[in-house]
């Protein structure tokens, strides 16, 4: 079949509706890209590969980028990968900038989403060799150069190490998965818990937690004033939206999309490190890192830009080695087995037509998604000026809903989700800073698995220092962010 | 004190009316099934086979089969709190190799659950060498772990992927005593992490798959990604029922040159090792016996009918359909020619 017989209305319909599906998926607390590709999966038997393929990669890029819709209006991540965006979104939304926060992310969204299609058509095969250069080794030091932003993000050094490592304790708690190389034996489980934590806590209910249902404690402690929006402001206050906002964004746009797009090639390390990284580099690059968690437009470009940078990226392993790139990509590849297609290095060579349909697929999911969003803006953003005693009961329902449905119906999630809200209160209460907490809790595991892998290969700590210039290098990057974090703390105290 | 009476036998008579369909229909399978299957990877075998069933067991006693690739523990779980046949299982050899090799959270499922039919084979288990490897051959590794060399094999703990390992190391413990502390495993978790041990150079050998690592076999041996098969585990007569174009750019025939005879590892000193995995069904140790019935009766008109087979060959399955109760003798006869196995790597 070739390609123009693929490329029919049907074929760029289901793209459409894909994308609309994946952008309400992301867009609600506790549904996520990975969910709706996972729905939609058995449709590729009936609709065919190429066809298939469209309705999927519409659903991935839609639920990525419509996560950024709670992250900056209700400071809920729709996607874990949407977290940094709540640091500088939500603050926009309650300045009354919701509007145009949106605006900045949906338009860093696609460029990021098309920059990364780009490396992914033209340099697919190269990256993947790129890839596999980065051994357990370098893939955990990835990870420890994210997690060094745990304390750029947070006021306090200390509290933002402390949040950080909490959050590392705390995402250990369960079985050291066979499945992940570990020895399936349990850690840090009470007995009488042994049975609901034997996969230790799950990170929507635990994100929605600390985001959606401890922010709704703390309003309900403050008192909701009846028929008063979230903002407390209107909605056009703020200044109106001018693309004089990426003025002197190049730089950050292209930096942060790369990011995206490398991280996503890089099987393991996950979405949530490529948002991270991006955020922390354009925050050590800025003039102005003070101004950043207080509604920073530089903060929300850095962060959607690496997060649609990851969708191409997360394809680069997955069609060139058969690997998938990230959770979503990892049930992508379902379509494929499902209609007895190997994906390998072989893969785009031998399915060239396939190969073409899904950048096809990819490049109009990104056009639909900007299209839609960006007309759309203006009527999703009024869910601020609803009122607060109406607004927190749907989203606390749809908390709940989201976290049950998140493992096929286990209610212990439900249980997760308000335990976790409640911590996130007590620390609001206490002082600790939740997003290191949670950066801590997601890259939590992947560090350990790939510390004591290194270890277990090697023997030594001295070869996370030689074992190749890559590692070299990524320390020279760690020592850098380490040290811009202290200096920019002292900064920060003397200003005070 | 009306209006509360009114409610409540409203309330009564809602409950009644929506429980009667149940309870008339506690023999027959309710018009929802939901399937879960062993893995949390919609991208492997145990998804795709679970898929053709789920196809073909929807269409035969018109209900909706959905699969849910949650995972071993969560699969069983599912499975343990549901007996009225709204929750079945499907999954294969690892839900009681893992049990075997003690690994924490599998119990025995034959006393725990009720052991379905059998379904099909994938004939795949692989074990792969790096293209430029020295090691060329089963013969190479065995006789360089005789010589006193190590030889790490990366597999993940526990089930499918070790007991080629634990079948390894017991045949160089026949031929080679003392010689099998040099096949040393490499525990680790996902395919890409055993590919990448290799690429790296961390791993000797690797458990793979034909399906997973069919394409590495055709790169040239200059890539560091070329990998060689050296043993495929399944039966010569299983991998002898796969299609004449076998998987990929790689024929049957090139594939059973990898199989015993041609490739010796053995069990006793005479017999050689085989190991097919096999997928089958699980119910709940409460579920009615007549839906079990009815499962094994549409499944043994839908194998008869001989669709399905065309179906899971063109998938590289093997069709295997043993009924409920053949298959559970079947598969407790299996278990325990891996226990000697397991039992005798243990003794070490």
């Amino acid at each position: 079949m070739d390609l123009i017989s693929i490329l029919t209305p049907l074929f760029f319909t289901l793209v459409a509706v894909g994308t609309v599906i994946g952008i309400i998926f992301g867009a609600i607390p506790g549904m996520t890209a990975t969910m709706a590709v996972a729905v939609c999966l058995p449709l590729t038997y009936s609709l065919g590969l190429e066809n298939g393929l469209a309705l999927l990669l519409g659903l991935y890029v839609g639920g990525i980028s419509g996560g950024l819709v709670p992250a900056i209006l209700l400071n809920i991540p729709g996607t874990p990968s949407s977290i940094t965006t709540t640091l500088d979104g939500y603050p926009m939304t309650m300045a009354g900038e919701g509007e145009n926060a949106l605006k900045i992310g949906i338009i860093s969204s696609v460029i990021g989403g098309l920059i990364s299609l780009a490396a992914l058509y033209l340099f697919a095969p190269a990256l993947a060799d790129f890839a596999i250069k980065f051994s357990y080794i370098e893939k955990f030091l990835i990870i420890f150069f994210a997690l060094t932003v745990m304390a750029a993000l947070s006021s306090s050094l200390l509290v933002g190490i402390f949040s950080g490592v909490l959050g590392i304790f705390i995402s250990l708690i369960g079985a050291y998965d066979i499945s992940r190389g570990g020895n399936g034996e349990l850690r840090l489980v009470p007995e009488f818990l042994e049975y609901y934590l034997e996969s230790g806590f799950s990170l929507l209910p635990v994100l929605i937690g600390l985001f959606g249902l401890a922010t709704i404690l703390i309003e309900a402690e403050n008192g909701m004033p009846e028929g008063q929006g979230l903002s407390g402001v209107k909605i056009a206050k703020g200044k109106p939206f001018r693309l004089s906002v990426f003025k002197g964004q190049i730089i950050n746009l292209i930096r942060s999309s790369g990011i995206g797009t490398f991280v996503g090639i890089l099987p393991g390390v996950g979405g949530s490190a490529a948002s991270i990284l991006a955020y922390s580099q354009e925050k050590n690059f800025s003039r102005h890192p003070e101004r950043f968690g207080k509604g920073e437009p530089a903060g929300v470009i850095a962060s959607e830009s690496a997060n649609n940078g990851l969708t191409g990226g997360a394809l680069v392993p997955l069609l060139s080695l058969g690997i998938p790139g990230d959770s979503t990509t990892a049930i992508l590849i379902g379509a494929f087995t499902l209609q007895g297609i190997q994906v390998g290095p072989l893969f785009i060579g031998n399915n060239p037509v396939t190969w073409d349909a899904m950048i096809i697929a990819m490049l109009a999911a990104n056009l639909v998604m900007f299209l839609v969003m960006i007309f759309a803006i203006r009527h999703i953003a009024k869910v601020v000026s609803v009122p607060k005693n109406i607004l927190f009961p749907i989203i606390l329902m749809m908390c709940v809903v989201g976290a049950y449905t998140i493992n096929y119906g286990v209610m212990f999630d439900v249980w997760t989700l308000l335990i976790f809200g409640l911590f996130g209160y007590l620390a609001h209460k206490i002082g600790l800073e939740i997003a290191p907490f949670i950066i801590g809790f997601i890259l939590g595991p992947s560090a350990e698995i790939y510390f004591v892998k290194s270890l277990e290969s090697f023997g030594t700590l001295s070869i996370f220092f030689t074992k190749s210039w890559i590692a070299v290098l990524l320390w020279v990057l760690i020592a850098l962010s380490i040290g811009f974090s202290i200096m920019v703390s002292r900064k920060t105290k003397k200003m005070r | 004190m009306t209006g509360l009476f009114k409610t409540l036998a409203t309330a009564a008579g809602l409950a009644a009316m929506v429980a009667t369909p149940i309870l008339a229909s506690a023999s027959e399978l309710p018009g929802n099934v939901r399937m879960v299957i062993g893995s949390k990877s919609t991208g492997g075998d145990t998804y795709q086979n679970s898929a053709i069933i789920a196809e073909a067991l929807s269409k035969k006693l018109d209900i909706n089969v959905k699969v849910d690739a949650v995972g071993a523990s969560e699969a069983f779980k599912a499975l343990e709190r549901d007996s009225r046949g709204t929750t079945i299982m499907i999954f294969h050899d690892q839900s009681y190799l893992a049990h075997l090799y003690g690994v924490r959270g599998y119990d025995d499922i034959f006393e725990n659950f009720k052991v379905g039919p059998t379904v099909a084979i994938n004939p795949g288990n692989a074990y792969l060498v790096a293209k430029n490897s020295p090691l060329q051959s089963m013969e190479d590794v065995i006789a360089a772990a005789a010589a006193g060399q190590r030889v790490r094999v990366a597999i993940q703990a526990g089930g499918v992927s070790e007991i080629g390992f634990s079948a390894l190391k017991n045949a160089v413990k026949i031929q080679h005593p003392g010689a099998e502390e040099n096949i040393v495993p490499v525990n680790t978790g996902s395919q890409a992490d055993k590919n990448q041990l290799l690429f790296d150079g961390q791993a000797d050998v690797i458990n793979g798959s034909v399906q997973a690592n069919e394409q590495f076999t055709q790169l040239p041996e200059d890539d560091q990604k070329a990998m060689r098969f050296i043993w495929l585990t399944a039966r010569e007569e299983t991998i002898a029922q796969a299609n004449p174009e076998g998987m990929g750019d790689t024929t049957r025939d090139e594939l059973l040159a990898f199989t015993t005879p041609n490739v010796s590892v053995t069990m006793d000193g005479e017999k050689d090792f085989t190991f097919d995995k096999e997928f089958f069904l699980l119910f709940n140790k409460d579920m009615d016996p007549e839906q079990i019935a009815t499962i094994d009766k549409a499944l043994t008109e839908i194998f008869a009918a001989g669709e399905i087979q065309e179906t899971q060959k063109a998938s590289f399955f093997i069709p295997n359909f043993k009924p409920s109760a053949e298959a559970t003798e079947y598969l407790k006869a299996k278990r325990e020619d891996y226990r000697h196995i397991i039992d005798a790597i243990a003794t070490n």
